[in-house]
C-alpha cells in the first residue's frame, strides 16, 4: 500500500509540474511569439526598418520587429534550409531571387483581402498574381561628380562619348542594378522603346561593348563604386540606386541625374513567408509597407520611388520623368548566360 | 632489436601526443570540407565524372582566368623576392635596435587588415596619386596616369601585402649564415659577385624557396585584393570560384575551379618542399 501511495505520488507530482508548465510556460511561449516578428531583408535597410518602421509597427501592434539584414539571396537561403519549419514571417527582397522562392514554393500568395493595400498600388507593382508587391523601388539614374561634371548628366547616351575614357564605373551584371545598363544599351542600338529594347539583349551587348574604353572598372561592391566617385577618380556611375547617392549629395561632391530617356526602378519586393510564424502580424507588417502613410515617411531616409498610388511624388524627380519597368522573369530566366556572356566580352 | 625499433617510433614520445587537439581541429575544421569540396566536383546527377574538368579546360576563357591567375601569382612572387631578398639581408646584418624597428615595420602592417590596405592601395594608385606624381617626377612618365584597375596596379598593391611573408623566411636564414664564409671568400681572392653568386645566393636558398611557396600560394588564391584593385573585369580562379558559389549559385563549377586552384598551390607547395630539401642537403 505504501508503495502504490508512493508511485501515485510521483505520478501527481509529474502530473503537477506538466500542468504547472503548461499552464505557465505555454502561455509565455505564445506571448512570445505574438510579441515578436522575424523579417529578413537586405543590410542596407537596416537603418529605417530598425528606426521608422520598427517603431511605428510596435506602436500600432505592439509588436517587436526583430529584423535581419542580409543579401536578397542569403534570405532565399535562409528560406529554402528552414522550409519545414520557417522562422522568417515576410521577407523584402529583390524581385529576381523571388522567382526561384516562388518557384520552389517558398511564399505564400497575397490577397488584397488579406492585405487591402495590395488593391492601391501602381499598376505592375504586384508580381506573379500576388505572390510578391513592390513597395519602395529605388530608382536608378547616373550618379556623377559634381565637381567633374557641374553641367549633369543629361543624357544616358553621352556615357558613349570619348571625353569619359577611363572615368566610368558601371556595376557587374550579377549586381541587380548593372541589368539597366544593357537594356540602355540595347535601346541605344536598336533604337526601340525601352519596353521593347530589353528583350533585345544581342544589340544591348554590341552596343556597351564600345563602352569598354571609357571604363574605369566595373564593380560588385557598392561603397566602392560611390568612394571612386566622391575621390574624383571617376566621374559617372550609370545605373547607380537613388538611395545610395541622395543621402550623401549634401556632404559629397555627388548628384543623382534623371536623363532624359528616363529613369529605371528597382525591383524591390516585399513577400508573405509560407508556413512563417505569425502570419497575421505578418500580413499587417506588410500591408503598412505598402500604406501610403508609411511610404511617404520613408522617402526622406529611402529616396525611393512610391509604389502605392495615393503616396507623395518621388523626391527629388520631376513630375514628368520616364519610369521604366523590367521585365524581371526575362531577367531571371536569362541573366545566368548574360553573366558568362559579360565575363568574355567585357574582360580587360 | 625489436625494443629498439619501439624505443625509436616517435608515437612512444609522449610529446608527440601534443598534437592531437591541432590535428583533430584541422581535420574537422579543413580536411573534412576539403575532401567535401573535392567529392562535389566529381560528382554528377549520374554519379562520378570528370565532365566538369571537361568543360572547364574545353572553354577558351577558363584558359585565359588560369593564365591570369598564374600570372598575377608569378608578377607579385617576383616582386616580393626583388624587393625583400635585400631587405631581408639588411634586416639580418642591422644593429639590435634597427633590426627591432625594421622587425616592427615588417610585422605590423600584418595586424592591418587586407580590405582596409587594398582601399589604401585605391588612393595610392590613383591618376593623382603617389605613385603616379613619383613617376612624372623622376621623368618616367610625362602625365599623370592611373594605375588602379590595372595589372601593374594589382601586382604592386599585392606585393606590398604579401612582402612580409618573403622577407622573414630569407631573413631567418640569413641571420644563421656566418659572415666570415664571405670574409674567407675573399680572402682567397673572390670578388665581391662571385661571393655572392657562389657562396650566399645558394645559402639562402632554402629560404628564397619558403618565401617563394608563401607568396605564390597566397597570391594565387588572393580574393579580397583583386577584387578591389583590379575589378570585374579580371577574372582569377578565386573571383570565378565565389561567383560560382555567390552568384550562379553552381556548386560545381565553383568546386571544380577550387580544386584546379587547390591543386596548383599545393603543386607549388610540394615542389618548393622538395627543392627546399634537396638544396638544403646540398648546401
Amino acid at each position: 500500500m505504501p508503495n502504490s501511495l508512493t508511485k501515485f505520488s510521483r505520478r501527481r507530482l509529474l502530473a503537477t509540474t506538466g500542468a504547472v508548465a503548461a499552464l505557465g510556460g505555454f502561455p509565455s511561449i505564445v506571448r512570445a511569439q505574438a510579441k515578436e516578428l522575424v523579417i529578413g531583408g537586405a543590410a542596407g535597410f537596416a537603418p529605417w526598418m530598425n528606426g521608422t518602421v520598427s517603431q511605428a509597427f510596435e506602436a500600432k501592434y505592439k509588436t517587436k520587429i526583430v529584423y535581419e539584414g542580409s543579401r536578397s539571396l542569403v534570405n532565399l537561403e535562409k528560406m529554402q534550409k528552414n522550409k519545414d519549419k520557417q522562422y522568417l514571417s515576410a521577407v523584402m527582397m529583390d524581385d529576381p531571387v523571388m522567382i526561384p522562392a516562388v518557384q520552389e514554393g517558398l511564399l505564400e500568395k497575397m490577397t488584397p483581402a488579406m492585405v487591402p493595400n495590395l488593391a492601391k498600388l501602381r499598376p505592375g507593382t504586384v508580381q506573379m498574381d500576388g505572390m510578391w508587391a513592390n513597395y519602395l523601388q529605388p530608382w536608378q539614374g547616373v550618379a556623377y561628380n559634381t565637381k567633374s561634371l557641374p553641367a549633369g548628366f543629361p543624357a544616358w547616351a553621352d556615357c558613349y562619348e570619348a571625353k569619359f575614357k577611363g572615368r566610368l564605373v558601371i556595376p557587374s551584371l550579377q549586381n541587380t542594378e548593372g541589368v539597366a545598363n544593357l537594356v540602355m544599351a540595347a535601346a541605344l542600338e536598336s533604337g526601340k522603346p525601352i519596353d521593347k529594347a530589353q528583350y533585345e539583349i544581342d544589340a544591348g551587348f554590341k552596343k556597351i561593348k564600345t563602352l569598354k574604353p571609357n571604363l574605369l572598372t566595373i564593380y560588385t561592391q557598392i561603397p566602392q563604386a560611390l568612394n571612386l566617385l566622391e575621390q574624383g577618380e571617376a566621374w559617372a556611375i550609370p545605373s547607380m540606386f537613388s538611395s545610395n547617392v541622395i543621402p550623401k549629395e549634401k556632404e559629397s561632391p555627388m548628384k543623382m541625374a534623371a536623363p532624359k530617356e528616363g529613369i529605371f526602378v528597382g525591383p524591390a519586393g516585399i513577400c508573405l513567408v509560407k508556413g512563417g510564424p505569425n502570419k497575421e502580424m505578418a500580413l499587417q507588417f506588410i500591408d503598412m509597407m505598402l500604406g501610403a502613410e508609411m511610404q511617404d515617411k520613408l522617402q526622406p531616409e529611402t529616396f525611393a520611388f512610391p509604389s502605392n498610388a495615393s503616396a507623395k511624388a518621388p523626391l527629388g524627380l520631376a513630375a514628368d520623368v520616364k519610369v521604366h519597368n523590367l521585365d524581371w522573369a526575362f531577367v531571371a530566366k536569362e541573366r545566368g548566360e548574360w553573366v558568362k556572356r559579360w565575363d568574355r566580352e567585357m574582360a580587360m | 632489436m625489436k625494443a629498439a625499433a619501439a624505443a625509436r617510433s616517435p608515437w612512444r614520445d609522449p610529446v608527440i601526443w601534443l598534437a592531437v587537439p591541432a590535428i583533430v581541429y584541422l581535420l574537422v575544421l579543413y580536411a573534412l570540407p576539403l575532401l567535401w569540396l573535392l567529392t562535389k566536383s566529381f560528382i554528377g546527377p549520374g554519379g562520378f565524372t570528370l565532365r566538369p574538368y571537361i568543360d572547364f579546360f574545353a572553354d577558351p576563357f577558363n584558359w585565359r582566368v588560369v593564365w591570369n591567375t598564374l600570372g598575377i601569382a608569378l608578377w607579385v612572387t617576383l616582386a616580393c623576392l626583388i624587393v625583400g631578398y635585400p631587405a631581408a639581408f639588411a634586416l639580418a646584418r642591422a644593429g639590435a635596435a634597427l633590426q627591432i624597428a625594421m622587425l616592427i615595420a615588417i610585422i605590423l602592417p600584418l595586424s592591418i587588415g587586407v580590405v582596409v590596405k587594398a582601399f589604401a592601395w585605391q588612393i595610392v594608385l590613383r591618376r593623382d596619386g603617389v605613385v603616379s606624381q613619383l613617376l612624372v617626377a623622376v621623368g618616367i612618365w610625362d602625365e599623370p596616369q592611373r594605375l588602379l584597375f590595372t595589372e601593374p596596379g594589382l601586382v604592386l598593391g599585392a606585393a606590398n601585402i604579401f612582402l612580409p611573408f618573403m622577407i622573414l623566411p630569407i631573413y631567418s636564414v640569413v641571420k644563421l649564415i656566418d659572415p666570415r664564409l664571405l670574409e674567407a671568400g675573399a680572402t682567397l681572392g673572390a670578388a665581391p659577385l662571385y661571393r655572392f653568386v657562389k657562396i650566399m645566393v645558394p645559402l639562402t636558398l632554402p629560404g628564397v624557396v619558403s618565401g617563394v611557396a608563401f607568396v605564390f600560394s597566397m597570391s594565387v588564391s588572393m580574393y579580397v585584393v583583386p577584387s578591389l584593385l583590379i575589378g570585374d573585369r579580371f577574372q582569377t580562379l578565386s573571383t570565378l570560384t565565389g561567383r560560382s558559389f555567390l552568384f550562379m549559385r553552381n556548386e560545381q563549377l565553383g568546386s571544380t575551379t577550387a580544386v584546379i586552384l587547390l591543386a596548383m598551390a599545393v603543386g607549388v607547395v610540394v615542389g618548393s618542399t622538395w627543392l627546399a630539401r634537396r638544396l638544403g642537403g646540398s648546401t
